[in-house]
């Protein structure tokens, strides 16, 4: 609990980090922070061109379908590959001045949820244009999306802090992301998945939040009560035991670093 | 009279890897040959009661622990056994420039360095020409910190860690820098400080200074207080057992 105070009090170290970010990633390009919408927007027309002409899928609206679901993926997987080494790679801070160690992967994991949000202004105009009707049901979102971002940032204080210990982790993560992204429903759907293993997919904690998100936006519908509940319980456990851990392993960073 | 830093019977243990196995890999190859590390007692059984508006000098030889000691306050390490206490804020002046992003332009890394030790965004902003010219940056502070000299950038790196207006200011051997100009400039804004009645706890080879600036002395010995009190008289004992 003091910790979380800490980590208040530092909400302007915080702030500059994640304005750091976001400007650092498109600093000296001729488009700068329009980056952020042209990235989404350029994956949504390859995807379209590819799943409509060349490979097609018997979903309907096929595009849009694995759109909504590639979003919230892609927050969790680069706020993965980016925190895991926000430790390690700000060791200068680390080993010199005393802040909440929290507050690096803290600043990854809001940067990402600030670009997953912003790119909701090429989601949303996507959505009008497949003629996919939205509904009251999108008021979700920003429930479902906390949840996430607990989940996110206490996996990401684990992997972070471990890195400084083990840095293979660092590679580690990277294939482990890959094959998680093929155990969640993002490129097929669900009810494809054989009920033998249907089970294993929803051990999985990113399947709920994949099943939410495309329940709001692609088939405007209510969202499951027992998704929600357990990604309620998913986002609470992962950001207290993240907490927990952290506070443990932090005390040696100096250190090891 | 207040307590500003209290330390009780403090022990700090470093490790001293022979050949560090970072990896998975080297963990598991080594995993059963042990005594891969020596322990070292950097600091042992320090206790030592730092009063408020005192300026604190920390001597001793290199490897004496002195800069461990400075890290421990700072809650940058954290102690084995023993406990660190801390009344006000701190700022430390470990080494100049941490946290200073070289793509950036001096006035954003006073933002972010700024925000580090917890200073608000319309403190930095109403603090903000002072930096300037104490850094005295006038002409360069828009341009990126990577074509700063290295003076340019120990001076900004000074002038942001010192406007914090902090209870607590720690201080390590930081003061050799730019030319004597601002090295003057330097020890007049500590000596400010004293005034203020902040505390102040430096680490310093050089004893003319701690002698100017301190009023009491910690002499450290292999990681141990030989001696303290009076700024005088430890720095006497101290000259002594150098011969």
């Amino acid at each position: 609990m003091q910790r979380l105070l800490e980590i208040y009090q530092h909400r302007e170290m915080l702030i500059n980090l994640v304005a750091k970010e976001l400007r650092a990633r498109y600093k000296g390009s001729f488009f700068g922070f329009m980056w952020t919408f042209f990235n989404p927007l350029f994956m949504l027309i390859i995807y379209t061109v590819v799943f409509s002409y060349f490979m097609r899928i018997q979903v309907e609206n096929y595009s849009m379908f694995l759109f909504v679901a590639l979003l919230p993926w892609n927050f969790f997987q680069t706020s993965m590959t980016m925190g895991v080494s926000s430790i390690v790679t700000n060791s200068n801070l680390v080993k010199k001045i005393y802040f909440p160690r929290e507050v690096l992967p803290l600043s990854v994991v809001l940067s990402n949820l600030v670009n997953y949000v912003l790119s909701l202004a090429v989601l949303l105009p996507a959505l009008l244009f497949f003629k996919i009707e939205l509904s009251f049901n999108i008021l979700w979102f920003p429930l479902v999306l906390f949840f996430q971002f607990l989940f996110v940032y206490g996996i990401v204080l684990i992997v972070s802090a471990l890195n400084v210990y083990f840095r293979d982790l660092e590679h580690i993560t990277g294939i482990v992301m890959m094959a998680w992204f093929f155990l969640t429903p993002v490129l097929y759907p669900l009810k494809m998945v054989p009920a033998k293993v249907s089970g294993l997919i929803y051990l999985n904690p990113m399947t709920p939040f994949v099943e939410l998100y495309r329940n709001i936006f692609f088939y405007g519908k209510q969202p499951g009560l027992i998704d929600l509940k357990i990604v309620l319980l998913v986002g609470f456990l992962f950001f207290f035991v993240g907490e927990i851990v952290f506070a443990r392993l932090q005390r040696d960073f100096a250190e090891e670093i | 009279m207040e307590k500003a830093i209290e330390i009780a019977g403090l022990w700090k243990k470093f490790r001293l890897y022979r050949d560090k196995a970072v990896t998975l890999k080297e963990r598991l190859l080594f995993f059963k040959s042990r005594h891969r590390w020596e322990d070292f007692w950097a600091l042992q059984d320090i206790s030592l009661v730092i009063e408020k508006g005192l300026t604190v000098g920390l001597i001793g030889r290199n490897g004496s622990g002195k800069s461990t000691l400075l890290k421990l306050m700072s809650r940058i390490l954290y102690p084995n056994r023993g406990t660190v206490t801390v009344n006000g804020r701190i700022s430390s002046l470990l080494e100049l420039g941490a946290g200073i992003h070289p793509d950036f332009t001096g006035r954003e890394n006073i933002y972010l360095n700024a925000s580090i030790f917890q200073m608000g965004r319309r403190e930095v902003e109403q603090k903000m020409q002072d930096i300037i010219d104490f850094a005295e940056l006038a002409d360069f502070i828009d341009s990126p910190v990577r074509n700063y000299s290295t003076g340019m950038f120990m001076r900004l790196g000074f002038a942001v860690a010192t406007s914090v207006d902090p209870e607590i200011l720690l201080v390590d051997e930081v003061l050799a820098v730019g030319d004597t100009a601002f090295q003057k400039k330097c020890l007049d804004r500590m000596t400010e400080f004293k005034k203020r009645g902040k505390t102040i706890i430096i680490v310093s080879h050089s004893l003319e200074q701690v002698e100017k600036m301190c009023d009491t002395a910690v002499w450290l010995n292999q990681g141990r207080i030989q001696s303290m009190g009076e700024a005088g008289k430890v720095i006497g004992e101290y000259r002594k057992s150098l011969g």
